[in-house]
């Protein structure tokens, strides 16, 4: 590797600008190249900075989309072994430390990221709806159960006592006749189902009522309009508890 | 619920760094709906391999957002090998649209700083960042846009970075004299 404009590649790497081959080549120099490895961690803090001139809000939606998918996901051991590395316990403690690590590092962008933040959260006209998700989101105490739907698909329920409030996330459900609809139910502990709204399809909303003391998330097939109580077997029921 | 505390800490990193990650991915790809899957492909990764993350070697963000760049140019490049390449390059406009780059909603006091330290770069050092950064080029491909050779651009990328990273790092607190 004596190529000697080799060194002037960190700024198209540090861009993404490199066509695949010299990618490749350029990433084997960079593991005996010191300097370079330097010079790319130091332009890539300053590249980064230029995606804050596009910064933009997402989808509510998205989140809760994000956090279905990672449930129950298992993290990547860490590539550097721990100061012991067997025992699961001490795995999981070092994930958990990594990912709140990994949280405290990017609250160092608040400075900047949050003022983006509060500036277009004043601008959206997000509908009321939309932002109900987004704080049952981000309750501190918010908690995710999920389930199979008998059919095809999957149901996730994002639970908060304290907003006293669900999410709840309804992926690749089978296709149902015209005439039917999925009906969306909390059970009480005397197992009474109590309507939680209507879905025609795979959807991500809040939950319609209270949550607090109610035992399971239930899904039910009924005729169009819904019925007051289920009159099927449920699709899925997922316990809360 | 041992994930408990992983989910919640998740759920904060997620809110501050979903707006940055999103606003590139739709920036380089345009189109709404594989921006929110690139995007979620993005914080799935950030959660699968937040494990290895290594503070040492670079702030989160950066660590973040490089992946969320990476995936976004690989997409965007994957489709264009597929795709006719001639019909992509028009609805990806030539032009480096600064007025739209700088009119999105950003941050107050580093949006400043960056536009400033963008501005003092030469032309051709901001325009050869901004196509592969923001369009996702290849340096090739930006040499060939601008009309200059591959040797020049490659350098003129690096030596803009750097440029970039001295200004940026010099300017703490957004004061400054002059």
């Amino acid at each position: 590797m004596a190529e000697p404009d080799i060194h002037t590649l960190t700024g198209p790497y540090v861009l993404d600008a490199l066509p695949a081959d010299e990618r490749i080549r350029f990433e084997a120099h960079l593991t005996e190249c010191a300097f370079c490895t330097t010079e790319v961690a130091e332009l890539r803090e300053a590249a980064v900075k230029l995606a804050g001139q596009v910064a933009n809000p997402p989808p509510p939606a998205l989140k809760a989309s994000v956090l279905a998918a990672i449930d129950h996901m298992r993290q990547l051991p860490p590539l550097v072994a721990g100061e012991s590395g067997a025992e699961p316990p001490a795995r999981r403690r070092f994930s958990r430390r990594s990912v709140l690590a990994l949280a405290a590092a990017a609250l160092a962008v608040a400075a900047s990221g949050g003022i983006a933040i509060d500036q277009y959260r004043d601008r959206t006209d997000a509908v009321q709806a939309t932002d109900r998700m987004t704080s049952v989101l981000a309750q501190p105490d918010a908690r995710t159960v999920h389930g199979p739907v008998s059919g095809g698909g999957q149901a996730t329920v994002v639970v908060s006592p304290r907003a006293d409030a669900a999410v709840v996330v309804l992926r690749d459900l089978p296709k149902l006749p015209a005439d039917r609809t999925w009906q969306l139910w909390m059970i009480d502990p005397g197992k009474t189902a109590h309507s939680v709204g209507l879905a025609a399809g795979d959807l991500t909303q809040v939950l319609n009522g209270s949550v607090n003391g109610m035992v399971a998330f239930g899904l039910t097939v009924e005729p169009s309009g819904g019925s007051p109580r289920p009159s099927t077997p449920a699709a899925a029921m997922i316990s809360m508890t | 619920m041992t994930a408990g505390g992983d989910t919640a800490a998740f759920s904060t990193l997620y809110d501050r760094v979903t707006p940055w990650v999103i606003g590139l991915v739709r920036r380089i790809l345009r189109n709404p709906a594989q921006s929110e899957e690139v995007t979620q492909e993005v914080m799935v990764d950030v959660w699968r391999t937040a494990t290895r993350y290594d503070a040492g070697r670079g702030s989160a963000h950066a660590w973040i957002l490089t992946i969320a760049h990476r995936r976004a140019v690989d997409r965007v490049r994957s489709e264009q090998a597929a795709a006719d390449r001639t019909e992509l390059a028009g609805i990806r406009s030539a032009e480096v649209d600064f007025d739209q780059v700088a009119d999105t909603v950003t941050t107050r006091l580093e949006g400043e700083q960056v536009r400033r330290c963008l501005g003092a770069l030469t032309d051709l050092q901001r325009e050869s960042i901004e196509l592969a950064y923001y369009n996702g080029y290849t340096y090739p491909e930006v040499a060939q846009r601008l009309g200059a050779k591959l040797p020049t651009i490659k350098a003129r990328m690096r030596d803009g970075l750097i440029r970039l990273r001295d200004c940026l790092g010099t300017t703490d607190g957004g004061i400054r004299h002059g």
